[in-house]
């Protein structure tokens, strides 16, 4: 009831400012509808506008603004051009004229309903019937006047959007950059990824190789049959070795269990590789989309792996839920912290998670601990 | 030979110094990046310097151009540098650095021990060793507009023993010809090819594979 009380009290003043503002605009608009007919030219042009009147113009869509977000807690992200900015004056100052009507009557509504009060207290009451009836009206006038207030906030948070607001064309041309930012990106961290495969590939299995080729050749050369069966037991180790590493190799370019067996079971693998104690939290009843479950598994190996590289941490905390529909991702540790979000794995992964329209979040003050956070849209 | 070696993976590193000490060579240096080699090499110039191409920090380039800076400022030292891949571009700039002493080998040749050796030793002698499989993929840009369209058979082998550094004697051994039948072979060639008898073995090498990747 209290803050009922004070939203409608400061939608009043706002309401009020809004009837000053609105002294300004009438001029204005008329100043702006003269040049415009004088120069004849059509609608939505601004150049006959003389810059001064631009100006003002602009000055006032500032107060506005800020009269809407202080009183009526309407917020405009964009920040509209000299047309549309004109436009929204010219038709702002009819609300403007509405909004100091209705905080009129509010006046009056209080003035009324509280009628009895005064009387009683001027001189003694002497048509009880009648001032009570007008204070009751009074009451009555005030409800309603509050009510107008209400309707005339409403119309300027619909009038502001309209014309302040992005427009579907915007909004559009806003989510076509959009797309190709993350394509881009997307195409950015594929190539990121090959030539980490590229990179795994030469400097681990194929090294391993050789240097068993050179094991073998060593073997082949020497004339000491104990030479050679020791150089042989080595092959035979770094055989298995080579081995070990393809696996390895191939497990980080795809994780096969995730298609076999699904994300979960794909985490339990990543946490049972892991060095470092790792507890894994699982609460989504559904499974995810494969698509979702698929970024979602790269995002924890990738964080995973950072933390035991960089961080030093003694255990980590992975999370994975679902609110509404999305699935969201938590990594915690207990480590140093300093995580850079612009380093290369963090990128690649906020890359990822971008492009399907996903949330991710890094933060990880010096002195730790850092938490990594990702929403998926997951719907199913 | 005094041998140094400069190869960022500690596994093949170590491997290589073991070979090459069970060969009786004496390897003075092993070390991991480019610029610990130059220290190295300024410090006492080996006979030989083997390098990967690719090192830290950048992985791309370093050792080859290490390789050519020290063909640059210590002409008695060899270099034989090991690269992942055949780059036709690292292979030209090694051999238009200069008169011999270079060679340039896929990296997973060094599992042919003998091979290996022999083109390590071909370069300390200043003479030119490359990969066959370079050679393989210059000579395979066969067009009828390339003048190797108009060598035989036999002279295309010739010609592939001779890029990858052999001496005359050493190309008549491994195609089981007489020193007169390569003598006679070469000298078709250079008339096919256009190219003026010169003499001197690695200059002829640079020519030939100049040549060819041109």
């Amino acid at each position: 009831m209290r803050t009922l009380a004070i939203r409608t009290v400061r939608h009043t003043v706002g309401c009020a400012l809004g009837a000053a503002t609105a002294l300004v605009e009438l001029p204005l608009t008329l100043l702006c509808g003269l040049a415009l007919l004088l120069a004849g030219v059509r609608p939505g042009a601004t150049r006959p506008v003389p810059r001064p009147v631009r100006a003002v113009a602009a000055a006032l869509l500032g107060i506005e603004r800020r009269r809407l977000a202080r009183f009526f807690g309407i917020r405009i992200a964009t920040a509209p051009d000299d047309a549309r900015a004109l436009r929204y004056l010219a038709v702002r100052w009819t609300l403007g004229a509405l909004g100091g009507a209705v905080a009129v009557l509010v006046v009056l509504g209080i003035a009324y309903s509280s009628l009895f009060v005064y009387v009683w207290w001027l001189s003694a009451v002497r048509y009880p019937l009648e001032v009570a009836l007008s204070n009751l009206a009074g009451l009555m006038l005030l409800f309603l006047a509050c009510q107008g207030v209400l309707g005339t906030v409403a119309l300027e948070d619909q009038l502001a959007r309209r014309l302040l607001g992005p427009s579907p064309h915007d909004a559009l041309e806003r989510r076509i950059t959009e797309l190709a930012t993350t394509r881009a990106e997307m195409m950015e961290a594929v190539d990121g990824e090959r030539r980490r495969i590229e990179r795994d590939l030469h400097d681990g299995v194929q090294q391993r190789l050789v240097a068993l080729g050179m094991l073998l050749g060593r073997a082949r050369r020497t004339h000491d049959p104990a030479r050679t069966d020791a150089l042989l037991r080595q092959a035979h180790e770094e055989s298995r070795a080579a081995l070990v590493e393809l696996r390895e190799v191939a497990w980080r370019v795809y994780p096969t269990v995730l298609d076999e067996a699904g994300l979960r079971a794909a985490l339990e693998t990543v946490a049972e590789r892991t060095p470092l104690p790792v507890r894994l939290d699982w609460a989504v009843p559904v499974p995810p989309p494969r698509q979702t479950g698929t970024v979602a598994y790269f995002v924890v190996s990738e964080a995973v792996t950072n933390v035991v590289k960089h961080s030093g941490a003694t255990r980590v905390d992975v999370s994975v839920g679902r609110s509404g529909d999305r699935l969201t991702l938590r990594i915690e540790d207990d480590g140093t912290g300093g995580a850079d979000p612009a380093g290369g794995g963090l990128t690649g992964l906020a890359r990822r998670v971008a492009a399907l329209d996903g949330r991710f979040g890094v933060h990880s003050p010096a002195g730790g601990p850092t938490a990594i956070t990702a929403e998926l849209p997951c719907a199913s | 030979m005094r041998i140094m070696i400069a190869e960022d993976s500690t596994l093949l590193r170590e491997g290589l110094v073991r070979l090459l000490a069970e060969e009786g060579h004496e390897v003075t240096a092993a070390v991991g990046d480019a610029a610990q080699l130059l220290v190295a090499v300024a410090a006492d110039p080996p006979d030989v310097v083997v390098a990967d191409v690719r090192m830290p920090p950048t992985h791309t380039d370093e050792g080859l151009r290490a390789a050519l800076d020290i063909r640059a400022r210590w002409p008695d030292t060899g270099v034989l540098v090991l690269s992942q891949y055949v780059e036709k571009r690292y292979a030209t700039e090694l051999l238009t650095s200069g008169d011999g002493g270079v060679g340039y080998l896929l990296k997973d040749r060094v599992v042919e021990v003998d091979e290996f050796l022999d083109a390590l030793a071909r370069v300390a002698r200043g003479q030119a060793a490359f990969d066959p499989e370079v050679v393989r993929q210059i000579l395979a840009r066969s067009t009828r507009t390339d003048p190797l369209a108009r060598l035989t058979a036999r002279e295309r082998d010739v010609l592939a023993e001779m890029a990858q550094g052999h001496t005359n004697a050493a190309i008549a051994a491994r195609l089981h010809v007489s020193l007169s039948a390569v003598e006679k072979h070469i000298n078709a060639i250079f008339d096919k090819l256009g190219l003026s008898g010169t003499t001197g073995y690695s200059r002829r090498v640079l020519a030939v594979l100049r040549h060819l990747g041109s």
